[in-house]
């Protein structure tokens, strides 16, 4: 169900995902989707999520972020400070029927950090520095394969991202995870050495060339977030 | 135990392959140090270099740096486990 939120710089659109059960809607998620190409690669695995959620009796919301997918903040003029701002705002708005958590998907960690969730969880985080080096070795090598140069005065368009200088900046000097005042779990995949409270079986599809889906591994998280949940409240 | 880390790292770029390119099991076991992949394989486009790479980097805790990154490294299977070994090692 299309929905939307309020923050200090407008609207945004949001996806809702009601729980299955009507009424039972004492726990709900903030789902933060990964950023940039990992977004458009994991979008049906974050939605299957989401659906999962829902069917283990989890209201899940899906926002956009000022700058992406239908927002009408224009993508360079996006900073992190509003990505933060919007999803604090979110929270802090929903909280007041019930607690809120958050789920993050990979660069989404970056701004899982606000105060007022009643518990973080993260899949694979990484920085936002990190996200930005994965940006910039794919536009290089992309350039390097194709010897097409593509210099671009203004906002920095990486792999076919505009990011504005403010949010290049933000995402450059983001070097640590967020260390948000609730408790966090992260959950990574099979393979990846970091550090991690669970290992899940599966193959990481932010990385595959092309958008795809994971149903089981969506179902495996789905389910570790709900005992999550109920573990620290809500 | 040289032997034994290059396995592993052989063992490591058969996963990485598998898991970025979505090449099944049977064909990336079948794999040998004369298989061709960049330019050979249709799954290992530009766009998926990059995914290789740093899934790399994350599974065997290595820093690959861009500039080392060429042709050449990245044409067969054993030059790939070679350059990966390398950096293991160093």
């Amino acid at each position: 169900m299309i929905d939307h939120y309020d923050w200090a710089g407008g609207r945004e659109a949001m996806v809702r995902f009601p729980p299955a059960q009507p009424g039972s809607d004492a726990h709900q998620v903030v789902v933060l989707p990964a950023l940039f190409e990992e977004h458009n690669r994991t979008r049906s695995f974050t939605v299957a999520i989401c659906r999962g959620l829902a069917a283990l009796g989890i209201g899940a919301m899906l926002p956009d972020l000022p700058g992406q997918n239908e927002s009408q903040t224009a993508t360079e003029q996006a900073t992190l400070e509003h990505w933060r701002g919007a999803v604090s705002d979110l929270v802090v708005a929903q909280s007041s029927r019930h607690p809120v958590h958050i789920a993050s998907i990979r660069g989404g960690a970056v701004i899982d950090g606000v105060d007022g969730s009643a518990s973080v969880w993260r899949l694979a985080p990484l920085t936002g520095r990190a996200v930005l080096r994965d940006l910039e070795r794919t536009a290089l090598i992309g350039n390097k394969a194709s010897q097409a140069a593509d210099s671009v005065a203004g906002p920095v368009v990486l792999a076919g991202n505009s990011i504005g200088a403010a949010l290049h900046a933000g995402l450059l000097g983001d070097v640590a995870l967020p260390t948000p005042a609730a408790p966090v779990r992260t959950v990574r995949l099979e393979g990846d050495v970091g550090a991690a409270d669970l290992r899940l079986p599966g193959a990481p599809m932010w990385r595959h060339s092309e958008p795809g889906n994971d149903e089981t591994l969506a179902q495996l998280i789905a389910a570790d977030i709900a005992v999550w949940i109920a573990r620290c409240g809500g | 135990m040289a032997e034994v880390g290059h396995s592993d790292v052989v063992a490591t770029v058969r996963g990485v392959l598998r898991d970025v390119l979505g090449i099944s099991e049977t064909r990336v076991a079948a794999f040998t140090d004369a298989t061709e992949l960049f330019g050979a394989l249709p799954e290992f486009d530009s766009m998926a270099v990059a995914g290789v790479l740093t899934e790399l980097e994350d599974r065997l805790g290595i820093l690959i740096d861009d500039d080392d990154v060429d042709g050449e490294m990245l044409a067969t299977f054993g030059a790939l486990t070679r350059f990966a070994a390398a950096r293991v090692s160093g």
